[in-house]
């Protein structure tokens, strides 16, 4: 079957009436439950699995995949509105959303990111339309030392966190480091650093963290510095972006969305990954990299670009191989399995209406979405003319309940308050979050993709330079960091000899 | 602000809920004629996140006990993730003698514990019927140069930091020790075997790309990729082969003349000191399930074997079992 008798096959399952309903109730749940902090895109399509017992398995898909690009578009409301990231891929979108969000400028950041998910959701749905089956041979191209260097290439993300003093930032994340490493290794099987604790044994969850360093400790210094003026931060603004606002991310939207798609085809790496790559090369791209972080409308676009594009790229060895890329589409194939289809190399030839469905649901429901959104965003965002008092204590119970959520233990909330604590006082003494959260999120992954490697190669290094793919992006990790060094040094040798002159 | 309050109330009656079905009283007398029922709704705990296997089988017995009657309680499966069950087991463990509380666990019963990882072990809770086997199936690449298990143990003998074996659980742990079982069989130095964990589900990419050679996994996970002619299974573990579509070609080891099997049992258990008479209901009931065409069905689904045993049977089956897998963690070193 070729490439458009399939895709009118599926539009023919997405255009029933029975499809457009699903697809629909998929996206609008899916917002919802995206936009709650501590509810992402896994417990989303989690909660539809008994849903979706007995239906038919193309429309049942449909409705997952709704809720799952729903889950990815409704997770950067509460990253730029509240600062509480509630996936791991919305945790890019908070580095200048937020900030947008206090400048009064809260609808125009909302409205960058809808139109940006939408750009980087429909063009990942293009590539997977025309190149699935050819992409599945560079899902699996990756093997650990490949990850390692991807990983590595992940953390050069670190010198674009680190405003003001790098040391900071580096000790920052070494305890990023330091949290991951904690439970079972899963290499030797030793528990570590859990204090003899079955509660630590799973390690840390990403949620527990992402919410106490920067939800919760934004709540704290809001508590603690409420006398300072706040008049700005209830304002939302005009939902319109200029023309120069436009001017300024259609190239960023554009090769965001290639590059978070390449890299969500890969399973494991995904939209987190994606988004924070997306957002430190858009960085280094830029003219003005000291507006980053403080409300630049790139530094939205490109996140949110890349993390949606990714989300679809994750369904090619979902689709093509039947190797979930992601923790969500790992969920999706469990649900599928219960309606009795195994996704594998064989999807697209033994059911075309599944495998087509799925693809014309997701132009559906990007449209959908985008039409969803838009028109909300001004009472999403009122959220913000909440009175402060209410609004602090509406945060601080939703990041309790998002935390209760994942493991309905006690342990975990304790957990929270404390990380909550130590993001406030890393505020209070300058140290970054953010690179602490990146190091977390990409250090275990890192740990275990190297450790593997070398038992591999029986212990030897040279898998990694002997390997092409993770040769070329160790140099250019390499290259990222040390390129802004040689070139402080340069400026401080220039100014030292001036003054000596 | 309709929304946001709307959203709230959502969540709070999501935990409201959550909070009500975990706080249910204990206060069951065992009737004096011996007979026992439940007298309100029996909470089974998956001690694993939803989706797994442990969770899979709570949820579809759930279902087919309240949709055949065999069960009238009505049944809610709770989910208590972490520590690879350890987690779950404790909460059990708190709840002593409370005959309403069931849980579903599998071969990590053994050997979590046996790891250090968890301070209950099997013979703290209350066996109390098992009723389904699965097996471990060992699929290399389809172009591998290995066509059956004793060409790769025979590689394996010669020089056994040539092949990498990756399976999804930590060393130890189930697709480890399941290799090792067959492996130590066949007459492999099992301590020296190179394996490598990938728990983000990613063993069979390492196949297929060849940075690992052979994956170690469940018989059901091969089915596909078997199908579309991408690896090839070189053994299975199970006693005979298993019947159905593609499954009834893989060898088993046993036919290769390696006389070691390894059974993914999965079964119910109840909470420490369980009542004698509570324990004879759930036992029969059980065996209703199992016997079951619903649950046949099942069971087809995905891919299980029928293996019932009632609850004496069930505890000479584990101490056995606990025997065998301790043996292997010790010559591995791995034992706590």
């Amino acid at each position: 079957m070729d490439v458009f008798h399939g895709l009118l096959t599926g539009f023919e399952v997405a255009f029933s009436l029975n499809g457009l309903l699903f697809v629909l109730i998929g996206v609008t749940v899916g917002t919802i439950i995206g936009m709650i902090p501590g509810l992402g895109p896994i417990t989303a399509i989690a909660v539809m699995i008994p849903i979706t017992y007995g239906m038919d398995p193309a429309i049942a898909l449909l409705l997952m995949a709704g809720v799952y690009y729903g889950a990815a578009y409704g997770g950067a409301s509460s990253s730029i509105l509240l600062n509480a990231p509630g996936t791991s891929e919305a945790v890019a979108t908070t580095f200048d959303g937020y900030p947008m969000a206090k400048q009064g400028k809260a609808g125009k950041a909302m409205a960058t990111a809808a139109i940006a998910s939408f750009v980087g959701g429909t063009i990942s749905i293009i590539f997977l339309t025309f190149l699935a089956p050819t992409l599945s041979k560079v899902a699996v191209s990756f093997g650990p030392p490949e990850y390692f260097a991807l990983m590595l290439l992940g953390l050069t993300a670190l010198s674009s966190l680190s405003e003001g003093s790098t040391i900071k930032a580096l000790i920052s994340a070494t305890i990023g480091f330091m949290i991951a490493t904690v439970g079972i290794d899963s290499q030797t099987g030793t528990a570590r650093f859990t204090f003899g604790s079955a509660h630590l044994l799973e390690g840390i969850d990403f949620l527990v963290l992402a919410l106490g360093l920067f939800a919760l400790a934004e709540v704290t210094s809001l508590i603690i510095f409420r006398k300072e003026k706040i008049a700005e931060s209830s304002k939302i603004g005009s939902l319109k972006l200029t023309k120069q606002d436009y001017k300024d991310i259609i190239p960023t939207m554009g090769r965001q969305s290639v590059l978070g798609f390449l890299i969500g085809v890969l399973p494991g790496a995904g939209g987190t990954i994606a988004s924070f790559l997306a957002y430190v090369s858009e960085k280094k791209l830029s003219k003005n990299p000291n507006a980053f972080g403080k409300g630049e409308i790139r530094g939205i676009a490109a996140p949110e670009a890349a993390n949606n594009a990714a989300s679809g790229g994750a369904f090619v060895p979902l689709l093509s191989l039947g190797i979930p890329g992601s923790g969500t589409t790992a969920v999706m194939l469990g649900a599928l399995m219960v309606l009795g289809i195994q996704p594998g190399p064989l999807l697209m030839a033994d059911h075309p209406d599944v495998f087509w469905g799925v693809i014309a649901s997701m132009y559906i429901g990007n449209i959908l979405l985008l039409v969803l959104n838009l028109p909300l965003i001004p009472y999403i965002s009122k959220i913000l003319r909440v009175p402060r008092p209410l609004l602090t204590s509406l945060v601080i119970v939703f990041c309790f309940i998002g935390v209760y959520g994942i493991s309905f233990s006690t342990f975990d909330l304790f957990l929270l308050l404390g990380f909550g604590v130590l993001g406030y006082v890393m505020r209070l003494v300058h140290f970054p979050a953010s690179p602490l959260l990146l190091a977390f999120i990409l250090g275990g992954m890192m740990e275990q993709s190297f450790r593997q490697a070398l038992t591999i190669s029986n212990g030897s290094l040279s898998i990694f330079f002997t390997n092409p793919i993770a040769c070329i992006l160790i140099i250019i990790s390499l290259a990222s960091f040390l390129v802004p060094i040689l070139k402080t040094v340069r400026k401080k040798t220039k100014v030292e000899q001036t003054m000596d002159m | 602000m309709k929304k946001i309050a709307a959203i709230l109330s959502l969540a709070f009656v999501m935990v409201i809920s959550a909070a009500c079905s975990g706080n249910t009283t204990t206060s069951d007398k065992a009737k004096t004629n011996g007979e026992w029922k439940p007298e309100k709704a029996i909470e089974i705990t998956a001690p694993s996140g939803a989706g797994g296997g442990w969770d899979t089988t709570a949820r579809m017995a759930a279902k087919v006990l309240n949709e055949t009657k065999i069960i009238n309680q009505s049944i809610g499966v709770v989910n208590k993730p972490g520590g690879g069950g350890a987690v779950g087991w404790a909460y059990i463990h708190s709840k002593k003698a409370d005959p309403q509380r069931l849980f579903v666990t599998s071969p990590p019963m053994l050997l979590v514990p046996l790891n250090g990882q968890s301070q209950y072990d099997y013979e703290d809770f209350t066996p109390i019927a098992n009723i389904i086997a699965d097996y471990a199936a060992f699929a290399v690449k389809a172009d591998a140069k290995w066509n059956n298990l004793n060409e790769l143990f025979a590689d394996m003998k010669k020089d056994p930091s040539s092949i990498t074996i990756v399976g999804a659980s930590s060393p130890g742990s189930m697709d480890h020790i399941q290799f090792v079982k067959i492996a130590k069989a066949a007459g492999v130095d099992i301590t020296k075997l190179k394996y490598v964990s990938d728990q983000d589900g990613g063993g069979l990419t390492q196949i297929l790309n060849g940075s690992a050679d052979v994956y170690s996994t469940g018989v059901a996970e091969t089915v596909e990729q078997v199908k579309a002619g991408k690896i090839k299974v070189l053994g299975v573990t199970s006693e005979e082969r298993l019947k159905g579509d593609v499954l009834s070609d893989f060898p088993t080891a046993k036919e290769q003349g390696i006389d070691a099997t390894f059974v993914n049992w999965r079964g119910f258990f109840g909470p420490p000191d369980m009542d004698k008479n509570a324990l004879a209901y759930y036992e029969k009931k059980l065996k209703e399930l199992s016997d079951s065409a619903e649950w046949a069905e099942i069971r087809q689904k995905y891919g299980w074997d029928e293996m019932y045993m009632d609850s004496a049977e069930y505890k000479d089956f584990l101490k056995k079992e606990n025997n065998e897998i301790k043996t292997l963690l010790e010559e591995l070193g791995l034992a706590k």
